[in-house]
This record gives structure tokens, sequence and C-alpha cells, in this order.
């Protein structure tokens, strides 16, 4: 009988619907923002008639009469008790509690559990936290500051770039840092097709989480340790982002959310120029350079390069006015809505982001269509379809190598904006070319409006994501399901330059690139789960099963090195189309196991098996791994001071591995197209047939407190992981015939602590003020690389240092920067040379820092007042340099704030000769900062360490107002909301460059060490990247 | 017994998801055909052999970036067929990028030594493909050897934590032996052609390969002349005796280039205004009034502007020193569109200067032509070695014929008894001619040992390798020094120029004990005053 009983009750609450009179409806909402709450327990107090809120939060209740009380709870919210009287309709806003602790969180394969059970630490994101103020670039740029150890890098590529996502420091060489994305339980493609890898720069195309649509989102939870998701097996070292998205309502009634918001962003910072000097070089104005070493600005009347007559005077604005103000526009309408055996949910949105570089714009719009259905008692399903349509137009190179950006800084001092917009001339035969230039280099530098209108990247890309889920529930505690989810990626990358156009189209008529990519992942998984109370003290969750995943790759190189009729930009046109392929496919198969088993529901005890066959393995391909943890409420086992409202501790072990990268074991031979009858040649790189997985290993500690009856939390982690056996592709001698191969070898190790603090100074009804306080560091030491070879150098990116170089070798740690550094004697003396005055650089790369910060703060204080509130986040970082290897290269032409000083007086470095006597010898800023070989800035290759800033900084980085606007009950608008949220406000610290240079002093830093040339693993450098945005918005959140 | 029944039938069901879920797993046999990439190939059969060769003859003559980095950016300045005017590369002030030099090392042992091997070892050593194949081992490789001194040579392609560097002298052995060896056997095959189409030289025509292999031999044997005389007579005796090229353009080795392979020419990319003609260049050329400077280098841009606009503006060549400052690349007459680049068949037309052709990219690359078998045999007439016959001044002035053939600018005939004297280029520097010989064969032995010099440095163009390469052997032709030195061991350039490139960083840090075993090989220490074996200048 006692296990009859809560049939029994179930029975009754679904009877017991149809026998009542008096009917109450209401919508439930977060006292915090105003978001309705799914889920929410709605019950008569001391009956048995209850019901749960829908996704909008809505619930209807027959209640017996006006004395009913309805109890309102909901696990982590203070629960409300409401007398019903002669209400009919009852909105409830209910508050947040933290003493319960209740909250469930979404785990790996998207199964959800309660957050007290598990032995690993999670944290989570409010979702309106990213759809409030969109990042028109990528949603995961918003996460910046909110999470522990969490660390975001934009890329510099506009709208849509990839983002770099690195949780508790960087692990893997050559592989991905990224942390896993897992949206409704399975891993997106969240790759990226073009990433720049040195400071010469690149194309930073979309990765796959910028398509992911904040409107969609109803959680997302970071799970930073690679035991939470040991499930995912290979990819979770990274830890994983878990997404889970919006699903239809059961009420049998409609809701419409619509969701409208408008951004407008411009230029946080971009370099610091001189406003005093314009072309010319030796002090004397010219318009044969591109340098701006020239006279005095005084508005003196010139012949400009164009033969025009112009004023010789400060061009101050020229690079702010360059950079357009962005705007981006959101319009969102979800539509929720269904009954107890069929729910919908369908959702549209539409974003038009028009970038900060002219030209550069973004189309996307999005449709999900889901459908859960309870088809017999037994058997449930969830299928969702999404479809992605994306256009990119004009997004800006990045680096060096023609990116609009580096094209303006290096525009003369003196020349205006609107000179620089003549670009283009006619030729005699009405081709248009590009106007005379004045580049600093002519062989990479033009024009940067001749780049944003004569030149494209345009991306396009077509998503399509969907899955089907069916459970049959075999009785109340044993369910079996199956899942089949389908992920097609379709990218065209289209390049065009015109003729005329240097370093892309030598050819004539003109350059055509067009990349076809298409990325197919399958992905099916079984799984037998339960939940069993198997006494009255134990009980037992388990899931068991497998997965079987395939990416296959698929990628057409069309390029069309000259064109027949020119500027026709179609490989119809092409003189001679040359065509690569490359196709790569990898599958794994697995089985898994997990199992919890919780004592008294204060003690828990957790493992997980996989075994996984991956096709990039040699025969019989396998490896196992697994993970286990413990947490025990120490709240609920023992009596603590009443102070103590909660306690938790967590331990947890993970053991994960990789199978590695796919075609690695073969040697093969690539066929290219060329003269005769093209050419067969063999990998420079040589096969590795014994491929070994890599593994991470990872220890986790936790504790959870909370005090005070909740007003004041705390969760406080420690980690320390090794990841092992990496692939890495190292040199070997050329002259065996292979510049590379491949080895499993190192280890390397990250250690930290996280701290969560979460308060509530005030509350009393109407006024609420939350705080959240997280702190991250990690420790990052690679104890072995080769152990025969412990000198050997590993480079993150391109080994030839312009500016400087991100390395890591054995003994240091992950990100150590490698740059040319101004010699010093042993009495630590600068050395100069005795006849030119001028600072020797080091013939050798040396440590200039490392590019990981060594701490991670946010600070996000929430107020309330009745329907208002404000958020204000302020985060940053302590430690790490960052290169600035723009102003080195600017520095040389006379460009930066740094040049201005000692043109015209001269000054003395001091210093000492190689013999270490003491030099006295003045020289002027042009000498310092760009004569010789081996000078300052050297221009493209310079002693980087003159460039190099401690990248400690603190912002204010979000500030929100919302407005919960008051709405009739009766109003056909259930509930609206209204909020202006602005980003990157304002520097409150930035660090300085790390040399004081005698007579010229320190600089502050005048990048945003956020910003990266791309998301891949070379980081720590900038040179010629986009610089990042301040933006405002407003947001309109409409419910119907 | 009803709940029993229900309990077996739930653990049949568990028992069969998981049997469902291992039938699925155990799908492995097709997981090296996953793993494969379909878009390339796993193994080579006989019919894809000639493909290898083809990709050693392009790579091992540099094309596209690969030029300018292995070769324009280093001996074309060295050996003044260009001087640089962009102020952010030091290498013509003498400094040595070993980032970018590392492009005449590198493909030759990625990209040439794996095709060639495996054509020896899937070939019968009788075969002409096997021979040709050889000769182009040779030619690679001494490129390599007379950029470095010793290189990993004896054990290339072979696997190993390091590969041992080979001693000069052992390298030019074997050059000699395998050339020797190739020739025995084209000769003796009664096969007329070998890799067909795939042949980007000789299109097959093994005739062809026979001179170019004892042209080689001829140029390698002059090489050692002054180290090793005897061996040096020797080799150039039986070179000559075997055949040697005789008859341009028919002889000339120009290897095919495309535009969509990644494989267009090498001197085509060069229209960045990075390289200009050179004042030496200037100086010779218009002194002589020789026709071959409109074929070397393109009228400047301003007077080619200037034409445009009005045709009785003239066209204008001109040429910088090498080894210029930023501030002198600044002096108007230094700067780019007031000089001459690289010319019209490497120059696109689309560029509006007057000259030019559509697609530069493919134009065909110079790699060896018969005016320098002239010019060798002249001067191994002057030290008395058997040349087939003639005299010094025969070969002398058949070099010059062959040279205007090859270039297709008329007949020699009046310009090689021309008298006229190189001129003062008129350049920023005032420099004065670069030398006061004319071309009329010269009755000392030191002017006609000049002249032999001057006239081949022309004809070699654009071929840097081998003009810096004679230039440091010989020392005959009198080059400007460079205007500045960057290289703190040449403090004094006219007195002083660059011998060697030192050994590749990324050398030492790859095969660094092979390195430092090398050194004791160089005679010296191992830096770019350290003259190579056969440089007893």
């Amino acid at each position: 009988m006692k296990k009859c009983l809560p049939k029994l009750i179930v029975l009754l609450l679904l009877c017991s619907a149809s026998a009542m009179a008096q009917t109450v409806t209401g919508r439930v909402t977060s006292g915090d923002d105003g978001s309705p709450l799914p889920g929410v327990s709605v019950i008569v107090k001391s009956s048995t008639i209850g019901t749960t809120t829908d996704a909008a939060g809505r619930y209807s209740i027959n209640v017996p009469d006006g004395n009913a009380v309805l109890v309102v709870s909901f696990i982590g919210f203070a629960t409300q008790e409401i007398t019903v009287g002669t209400q009919t309709t009852i909105d409830v806003s209910l508050n947040e509690d933290a003493t319960q602790l209740s909250e469930v969180v979404v785990t790996a394969l998207g199964v959800p559990r309660e957050a007290k059970t598990l032995v690993y630490a999670t944290q989570s994101v409010k979702a309106s936290e990213l759809t409030e103020l969109r990042d028109p670039n990528n949603v995961l740029n918003s996460l910046q500051g909110k999470v522990a150890n969490v660390q975001v890098n934009q890329g510099s590529g506009g709208p849509g770039s990839g983002a770099r996502i690195v949780l508790r420091g960087n692990r893997s060489i050559q592989g991905s840092n990224n942390a896993l994305i897992v949206i409704d339980g399975v891993p997106i493609n969240n790759s990226t097709r073009s990433i720049p890898g040195s400071d010469f720069g690149g194309i930073q195309s979309s990765d796959g989480a910028s398509n992911v649509n904040p409107d969609d989102i109803e959680s997302i939870t970071v799970l930073r340790g690679p035991s939470a998701a040991a499930l995912y097996g290979s990819q979770a070292g990274n830890g994983v982002l878990v997404i889970s998205t919006k699903k239809g309502t059961k009420d049998n009634k409609v809701t419409v959310n619509f969701n409208s918001g408008v951004t407008a962003e411009k230029a946080f910072q971009v370099p610091d120029v001189q406003n005093t000097y314009g072309q010319g070089i030796d002090g004397a104005l010219s318009t044969t350079v591109g340098d701006s070493w020239g006279a005095r600005m005084d508005g003196q009347s010139y012949t400009n390069h164009l033969g025009e007559s112009a004023s010789y005077s400060s061009q101050s604005n020229n690079i702010k006015d360059f950079f357009r103000t962005g705007v981006s526009v959101n319009n969102s309408i979800g539509l929720q809505g269904g009954g107890e055996k069929v729910q919908t949910y369908l959702g549209y949105t539409n974003n038009v982001v028009k970038g900060i570089v002219p030209n550069n714009d973004m189309v996307r719009h999005n449709i999900t269509l889901r459908m859960s259905s309870q088809i017999s008692k037994k058997i449930s399903t969830d299928a969702k379809v999404t479809y992605i349509h994306q256009e990119i137009t004009g997004r800006p190179r990045t680096g060096e190598e023609n990116s609009p950006a580096m094209d303006m800084y290096q525009t003369p001092r003196s020349i205006s904006l609107e000179t620089v917009k003549k670009y283009s001339t006619m030729n005699d035969v009405g081709l248009a070319i590009p106007t005379a230039w004045p580049a600093t280099l002519s062989s990479i530098y033009q024009n940067p409006y001749w780049m944003i209108h004569k030149t494209t990247l345009d991306e396009d890309r077509d998503r399509l994501i969907g899955f089907l889920t069916a459970t049959y529930q075999i009785n109340d505690w044993l369910g079996v399901t199956g899942r089949a989810n389908l992920d097609k990626t379709m990218d065209q990358t289209r390049n065009s330059n015109s003729v005329g156009t240097i370093l892309w189209a030598s050819q004539p008529g003109g350059y055509f690139q067009k990349i076809n990519g298409d990325i197919t992942q399958q992905w099916y998984d079984a799984a037998i789960h339960g939940d069993k109370k198997l006494s009255e003290d134990f009980r037992l969750n388990f899931r068991a099963g497998g997965i079987f995943q395939d990416i296959y790759m698929e990628s057409d190189v069309a390029t069309a090195n000259g064109l027949n009729v020119n500027n026709m930009f179609a490989l119809n046109f092409a003189t001679a189309p040359s065509v690569q392929t490359s196709i790569t496919q990898v599958r794994t198969q697995s089985v898994f196991a997990t199992a919890s088993l919780g004592w008294k529901e204060a003690l828990f005890l957790e493992g997980s098996f996989r075994n996984e066959w991956a096709s990039t393995l040699p025969s019989p391909y396998d490896f196992p791994y697994y993970s286990i943890g413990v947490s025990g409420i120490l709240s609920d086992l023992f009596t603590l001071p009443s102070a103590i409202s909660f306690l938790k501790l967590n331990a947890n072990y993970a053991e994960v591995g990789n199978g590695g990268q796919p075609q690695l074991r073969f040697q093969t031979y690539q066929y290219q197209q060329g003269a005769g009858n093209g050419f067969i040649s063999r990998s420079p790189t040589q096969a590795i047939p014994g491929l070994k997985p890599e593994v991470v290993s990872s220890f986790e500690l936790g504790l959870d407190a909370r005090f005070l009856e909740g007003r004041l939390g705390m969760t406080a982690t420690y980690y320390k992981s090794n990841s092992e056996n990496q692939l890495l592709q190292i040199s070997q001698p050329v002259a065996t015939g292979f510049s590379t191969k491949y080895v499993n070898a190192g280890n390397i190790q990250n250690q930290g602590i996280e701290l969560i603090l979460n308060a509530t100074p005030v509350t009393n009804g109407d006024f609420n003020w939350d705080l959240a306080f997280n702190f991250g560091l990690n420790r990052n030491k690679v104890i072995e690389l080769l152990p025969n070879n412990p000198d050997q150098i590993f480079y993150l990116g391109g080994t030839n240092a312009r500016s400087a170089v991100p390395i890591i070798k054995t003994g240091g740690s992950y990100g150590e920067m490698l740059s040319y550094k101004w010699q010093r004697d042993e009495n630590g003396n600068y050395v100069v040379n005795p006849t030119s005055g001028l600072p020797i650089g080091t013939t050798d790369l040396q440590s200039v820092g490392n590019f990981n910060p060594k701490a991670l703060l946010g600070l996000s204080n929430t107020f309330t007042y009745k329907g208002f509130s404000l958020r204000l986040l302020v985060d940053g970082r302590v430690g790490g340099v960052i290169v600035d290897g723009t102003e080195m290269n600017l520095a040389f032409n006379g460009i930066t704030k740094a040049t201005e000083a000692h043109r015209e007086d001269g000054w003395s470095l001091g210093g000492v000769d190689s013999e270490g006597n003491p030099v006295d010898v003045t020289i002027n800023a042009q000498d310092f900062w760009s004569a010789g070989q081996s000078s300052v800035s050297g221009k493209r290759y310079g002693v980087g360490e003159f460039f190099t800033y401690d990248a400690t900084n603190f912002r204010v980085r979000e500030l929100s107002v919302g407005y919960k606007i008051p709405v009739p009950s009766n109003f056909f608008i259930k509930s609206a909301r209204f909020s202006v949220v602005a980003r990157n406000l304002a520097w409150l610290y930035r660090g300085s460059s790390i040399l004081d240079i005698p007579g010229l002093g320190t600089r502050k830093l005048q990048i945003d060490p956020d910003m990266s040339l791309g998301n891949g693993n070379y980081q720590g450098v900038q040179y010629g990247s986009l610089p990042s945005t301040r933006s405002i918005g407003c947001n309109l959140s409409l419910t119907f | 017994m009803k709940r029993l029944n229900s309990i077996t039938h739930h653990y049949k069901r568990f028992l069969s998801g998981i049997c469902a879920a291992a039938i699925m797993v155990s799908c492995t046999s097709d997981f090296d055909e996953i793993n494969t990439n379909p878009a390339a190939l796993s193994q080579l059969d006989a019919s894809q052999l000639p493909f290898l060769f083809s990709k050693a003859l392009s790579s091992g003559t540099n094309s596209q970036w690969n030029y300018q980095v292995s070769q324009n950016l280093f001996s074309d300045q060295y050996a003044q067929y260009f001087a640089c005017t962009a102020s952010s590369f030091g290498s013509d002030r003498l400094v040595i990028n070993q980032n970018w030099v590392g492009a005449a090392f590198n493909p030759i042992y990625t990209d040439v030594v794996p095709q060639l091997q495996t054509i020896f070892e899937e070939t019968d050593p009788a075969s002409p493909e096997y021979a040709i194949a050889n000769i182009w081992w040779v030619f690679a490789f001494h490129r390599v050897t007379d950029y470095w001194g010793p290189i990993p040579y004896s054990q290339a392609g072979v696997s190993g934590e390091t590969v041992p560097y080979d001693a000069q002298p052992a390298i030019y052995d074997d050059f000699f032996k395998r050339l020797a060896a190739a020739d025995a056997t084209l000769k003796a095959t009664s096969a007329t052609s070998a890799y067909g189409s795939y042949d980007l030289i000789y299109h097959g025509d093994i005739s062809k390969w026979i001179k170019f292999g004892n042209t080689l031999r001829l140029r390698l044997a002059m090489r050692i002349s002054n180290v090793d005389a005897n061996r040096a007579k020797t080799e150039a005796e039986a070179a000559v005796a075997a055949g040697v090229f005789t008859a341009s353009p028919d002889d000339d080795a120009l290897v095919d280039r495309s535009v969509n392979g990644g494989d267009g020419n090498g001197l085509s990319i060069m229209q960045w205004n990075e390289f200009r003609m050179t004042a030496s260049m200037e100086s010779v050329l218009k002194g002589y009034n020789d026709p071959r400077m409109a074929e070397y280098y393109m009228p400047t841009k301003a007077s080619s502007d200037a034409n445009k606009e009005d045709p009785a503006n003239p066209l204008e060549w001109h040429g910088v020193r090498n080894g210029l400052t930023a501030s002198q690349m600044n002096i108007a007459s230094n700067l780019p569109n007031n000089n001459s680049q690289q010319g019209p068949r490497w120059t696109p037309s689309s560029l509006g200067l007057a000259g030019g052709v559509s697609n530069p990219l493919t134009t065909r690359q110079n790699v060896m032509a018969t005016a320098e078998a002239y010019f060798l045999r002249a001067e191994g007439a002057l030290k008395g070695w058997n040349m087939g016959g003639g005299t010094a001044k025969q070969y002398y002035e058949d070099g010059i014929k062959n040279s205007f053939l090859q270039w297709g600018v008329g007949d020699a005939a009046a310009y090689t008894q021309g008298t006229s004297l190189p001129v003062a280029p008129g350049d920023a520097l005032n420099s004065p001619p670069m030398t006061n010989i004319p071309v009329q064969w010269g009755a000392s032995q030191a002017v006609q040992e000049e002249q032999i010099a001057t006239q081949k440095w022309i004809a070699l163009f654009p071929d840097g390798y081998e003009g810096w390469a004679d230039y440091r052997r010989s020392h005959k032709v009198k080059l400007y020094p460079p205007a500045n030195s960057d290289n703190p061991l040449i403090t004094d350039p006219s007195t002083q120029w660059l011998r060697r490139i030192p050994f590749l960083v990324s050398e030492t840090q790859t095969n660094g004990p092979a390195v430092e075993a090398a050194k004791s090989l160089l005679g010296g220490p191992d830096n770019t005053q350290t003259p190579l074996w056969w440089d007893t200048n």
C-alpha cells in the first residue's frame, strides 16, 4: 500500500480537475527579472489538488471555494501562500530563495538533475542575460565576466565571428581549447572554417556557436570540469556549455513572446595616434611616402598625392570616423502552446547587423519548430527542427594582410578621410583602378576604401538541425530513450578582388574564389534509464546505452586567379580555374553507463564509464574512460550552527579520452593542379600508424555553502587537470624527406581555484539588492613535452615572429610569448649602439610574458525596486601580457602617439655599449622608432618587447536598466518589459607597457585584450585586429 | 508470479537494449576506410610516377612565393640582378632572414627528394627515367650546397633523429659520378622519349636531357676549378666531349609554369614595388647599348606614364644601387616609380606600363641556357682545356650570340664588336661606371677574363643562384659594393662580400647534432663570411 500511495496521489490529482467548481488561472513569474517560471507547483493547501505551470509560467487550477489557499512553490524560490477569495486570476511573482538550493540543472546528454545531487561544479547563466543585450558578433561574447574561470576572446572578423571560450585554462597545443557546446543533449558542430594563425592575419570566419539563437535558449549551464561531461568523452576535456532550448506548453493556451531590440555600437578602443606631424620624412613634408615623419601640420597648403591642392592639417578623427556606428536590430517572435497530449513551440528570429566596418553586414533568419507529444501513457516524443540562413557580406580581413583596419591606421596623419575616399579612378579603357596611395609598404597596404568597395568576402550559411527523441516509459522508474540528431551546415564563401588589388589580384581580370563547405553530423543514441528508490534511504539513478556519432566534412575550394572578363566574379569567367577538394570523416561509437546512488538525499556517489571506438585510431580502435565522484550535504547529515543554512562538499575524478585527428595514420600523396598534368607529392608530414588517444585526467574538490538563511552563498572549487599523450606535430630534420611528424607525448597541468559569492545585502518587499561575485585563477605548468628533447619549442601559431609568437616548452606554462627584446648587460643596463645611440635588440627570441591572465574576476550588482531593475557588471583580469603588433608596425612610420615626442629636440637613451661603457648619444624619434634593420619597430618584423603590455584591465562590462511595464490584468498584453543595456562602458583600469623607455616612459594599453586575431590557439598578439566596441541597446519584450 | 513475469519482462527489455547498443558499436570494419581521405592517394602505381617527376621539376626550380624568399631576396640581390626598394626587407643590406631563406632548403628535401627517391626505387637503373631523375637530383642539390656549403646529402631522405651533413667535396664528387652515369645510360638507351608530357622542361626529349646533364657537369667542373684544377679539367673536357648545349633557344632549359597550381613563374610575382633593376645592370647594359635591357626590365612607370600622354616622351630605364637605407630609398630618383621593374614577359599588361604579357604566371621560367655553356667553354679554353677545338674568343662571341637568340633580340654580330664602355648610371649616389671594359674581345687575359665573366653575368639573368655562385667563384665581375651593410661582419662592403648563407636556425632546432658536426666541415665559423670549399677568393 505504501508503494501505491504516490500513484494514488497522482491519480487523484489528475481526476480532481474535473470535479471542482471555481477555476483560478494566472501566471507565475520570477521576481528577479519578470521572466515566466515553468514547472512551478501550484497546489491547494491541505488538499490533493495541484498543478504545475507551463513554459509560459501559466497555470489553471480548480479550487473548492474562496477560502482555498494556493501554495505556490518552486525549487530555488521562496514559497508563497495566497488566499483565493473572489479572484479568478492570480499572478504570482516568486522571489529567489537561496536556502533551498533545489535548483535543477541540465547535465550531460540533456538530463535534468537536481543540483544538490551533483558531484561536480556547475554554474548557470540566466537566459535573460543573453537576450537583453545581444552581442552582434557571437552569443558567447555575452558570457564574459559572468562565469568563474571562463575566458572569452572575440574573434576579429566582425558580425558572426568565431569566439574563443576557454574554461579553466588552455590544455591543448594543437587541438582546440574551446569548450564543447551541447544543445538539447547533443554536441553541436562548433568548427571554424578559417582562423588566422599568425600575425600576418587572415580571415576569421564564423563558428558554429555564433548561430545559436539566444531567443530559443531556456537555460545555459557551464560544466567547467571534464568529470561533469565524461559521457561526451573526447571533446569534454575542455568543459561544456549545456544549453537547453524552449518547448511548448500544456495549458491549452497560446502564449506569444515578442522581443525586439536595437543595439548601436562604436569602436571602443582605437590606436592612439599623434596629430602633430604630417605625411613626410626627416621632418619635411613629402607626398611620395606613407610615413608621418613630416613637418608640423600647421594648415599649410600643398599639393597632395592625388595632385590636388590640400591643407596640411591634423586629421585627428580620421580613424574614429572611418569606423561607422554599427547597428544591430533583432526581432523575434515565439509561440508556445499545446495541451496535455501535444505541445508546440514555434519561433522566428531575424537579426540584421551593420558592422562597424563599412559594407560589413549580416542578416540572419532562424526558424524553429518543436513538438513534444505524449503519444500514449508510456510513449512520449520530442522533435525539433531549426533552420538558419545567414548572410555575411564584406567580412573584414584581420591582421596585417590588407585588413581595412590596418590599411586605415596606415594612412598618413595629414590625409583627410574625404581624400582617402577617392580610392578609385577610371583608366583609359574604362576600368576602375586604384588611385595613387601613399602606402607605407606598397606591396601590402592599400587604400582601405579600395578594400571595402573593390574586394568582397561574403559568407552564406544554411544550417539545418533536427532531432527526434522518443521515450518509452516501461514503468514508473524505468524508461528507454532513443534519439536521432542531424546537423548539417552548408557554407559558401565568395572572395573577389578587383583588378588592381594589391596582394590578391595579381593576374589579369581579377581574382575570385568560391568555397563550398558542408559539414554533416549524425548522432544517434539509445539508453535505458531509471530512477529507483531502492529502500527508505537509498535511491539509484542510472542511464546506460550507446552513442553513434559521425562527422563528415567536405569542402571544394575553386579558385580563379585571373578572369577573362575584368571583374566578373563568377567561375565561368575564370582564365584557369583550379579546385582543391578535401574530405574528412570521423566516426565514433560508444557504450556508456552512468549511475548515481543517493543515501538519504544527502550523500551521493556517482560514476560513469564509457568505451569508445574511434575511426581515427588503429585497430581495435577503442579506449575506455570514466569518472567517479562523491558529494555530501553536511547540513543535512549533521547539525550545524544555525548561521549555516546549507553546506555541501563534493569531490570527483575523471579521465576522458580523445581519439585524435582523422587521416593521420596512413601516408598519403596529394594531387595538385599545375603545369603539365599537375603534380603528385607526398605529404610532408609523416604518418603516425600507432596513434594513441589523448587523455585528460582531472580532480575537483568543491564546497557549497549558504549562510544566514541563504542571504549569503558561496561556492569554492579547487581543481587540477593533467592532459597527457597529446597529439603533437613536431618538426623533424627536413632532410628525412618529412618536415614534421606526429607523436603522442606531453603532460600539461592546469590547477586553480574558483570562488563564487552570492549575497542579498538588502531585501525588503519592494527593494532587493543582489550581489554576485566570481573569481577564478588558473596555473598552468608544462610538466613534460618530449622526454627526449626537453628544449623543443612548440609554436601555438606561425613560427615567424613578426611581433611575438606564443609558444609552450617543457617547464614553462602555456602561452609564453617570445619576441626580440632590448639587450641588457649582466648588470641590467640597456645596451645601445655606441655610434648611433640606438637600442640593440637580442639576436634570439626571448620570453616577454604569458598571454594568460593570472586571475579573472567579475562582480555584478542587481538592484530591483518594484518593476525596476538595475544590473551592473564590472569585470577584469589580472596579469598576462598582450603584444601590440599594430603599434609596432605603425610606430615605424611615425603614426603612433608615442612617436610624437622628441622629433625636434632629440634625447639620449643613455645605456651602455657591449663592453659596458656608458653611451651618451643624442637621437631623435625617427631614429629611435625606425632606423636600421633591427630597429625598435622594424615595421613588420620588430623588437616586440617595446610593444608588450601588461594586459591587466578592469572595465564596466555591462549596465542594464529594466522596467516591467504594468499591464492591466485583462489586457491582451500579459506582460511587458523594457530594458536598456550598455556594454564596454568604460575602462576602470588599463595596464601599461612593460618597458619604461628612458626619455619616453610607459604607455597605457591602447587595445582591448578581449579581442584576438582569431579564435585558435594563436593568442597574445593583436595586429591590425578590429577594435572592440562599446554598445548601447534597448530591448522590448512582450508576452501576449 | 505476475510480478516475477513483469521483472523478467523488464530484464529482457533491458538486455535487448544493451544488445542493440552492442550491435551498433561492433561495426568497426569500415573504420580504416572512413579514416582514409578519398581526395588523396594512399598508394602509388607505376602510372603515377611521372607526376612525381613533374613535382620534382616544379619545386626544384622554386615558383611564386618560394622564388621570392629563396632567390629574389638573396642571390638575385647578391648577383645584383635586382635591388630592393622596400625598406622593411634587410637582406639587400646583407642581413640574412633565416625564416625566408629556408625556402631554398626545405622544399628540396620535402618536395624533390621523396619524389626522386620513389622514382629511383620504382624504376630500372638502366632506364632513361632513372637517369634523368639523377640529373635533376644534381641540379636541385647544387643550388643548395652552393648556398650553405655542407648540407645533408648522402643520407637525405633517410628517416632518423638526425641526418648528417656531408662535406662539399664529397657532394661534388657524387654530382660528377651521377652526371657521368646518367650520360652513359641515356646514350645507351634505345628510347627517344621519357616522361613525355610530364617532363615540364623538354617534354620527353632525351637528347636534350643529355645536353642538360653535360652542361650542368661543365658548370660544376668550372666551379671547382680554383680548388681542384685537375678534376675540373677532366670533368669539363668529358662534359664537352659528351655534348653540351650548342643552340639557343632549342637547347635552353625552361620549366613550364601554370596559373592555377600555385606554381606560377617566380619572377612574375615581383610586381609589388619591392625590387628594381640595379645600377650595375644599368651601367653595363646602357653602356653597351644592349638590346637585352628591354627584355630584362620594363621602362620606368614615370616614363611609361609620360609616354602614354605624349609619345614624344621617351621610355626610360633606370636602376638603383643595392643596399639602400630607408632614407635613401625615399630620394626621388630611387623611388620605385622612377626605376625599372622586371621585364615584360614577367609583367602583366594590365599593370598599364609600356609592355607586358596577359598572363605572366604562365611564362616559362628560365632554368639553364646555351649561352652559359659557351662562356664556360671560353673560360676553359683560356685555361688551356680542350673545349672542343675552338678559341676562347669564338666561344665568348658564341655565348653572346646565343644569349641574343635566347632573348630574341636579333643578331649580335655588331654588338660583339662593340667598343663602347659602361656608363655612370646617374643614380642618387653618383655611382661611377661599373667597369671600363668594352664588349669587343680584349687583348690581355685579365680583360678577357673580366669580359667572359661580365657577359656571362649578363647572360645568366635572371638566375641569381648561378650569378651569385659564379661571382663568388671567379670574382671577376666588378659589381658595385652594396651602399650599406647592416651585417656586423661586413663593415666595408667594398672589400667584403657575402660568402654563404649560415646554417638554418630551423636546422639547429630539428637537426642540432648534425649541424654542430657540420661546423667542423666549414673551415671557419658558421657565418656569412666563411668561404665555401670552392671559393678561394
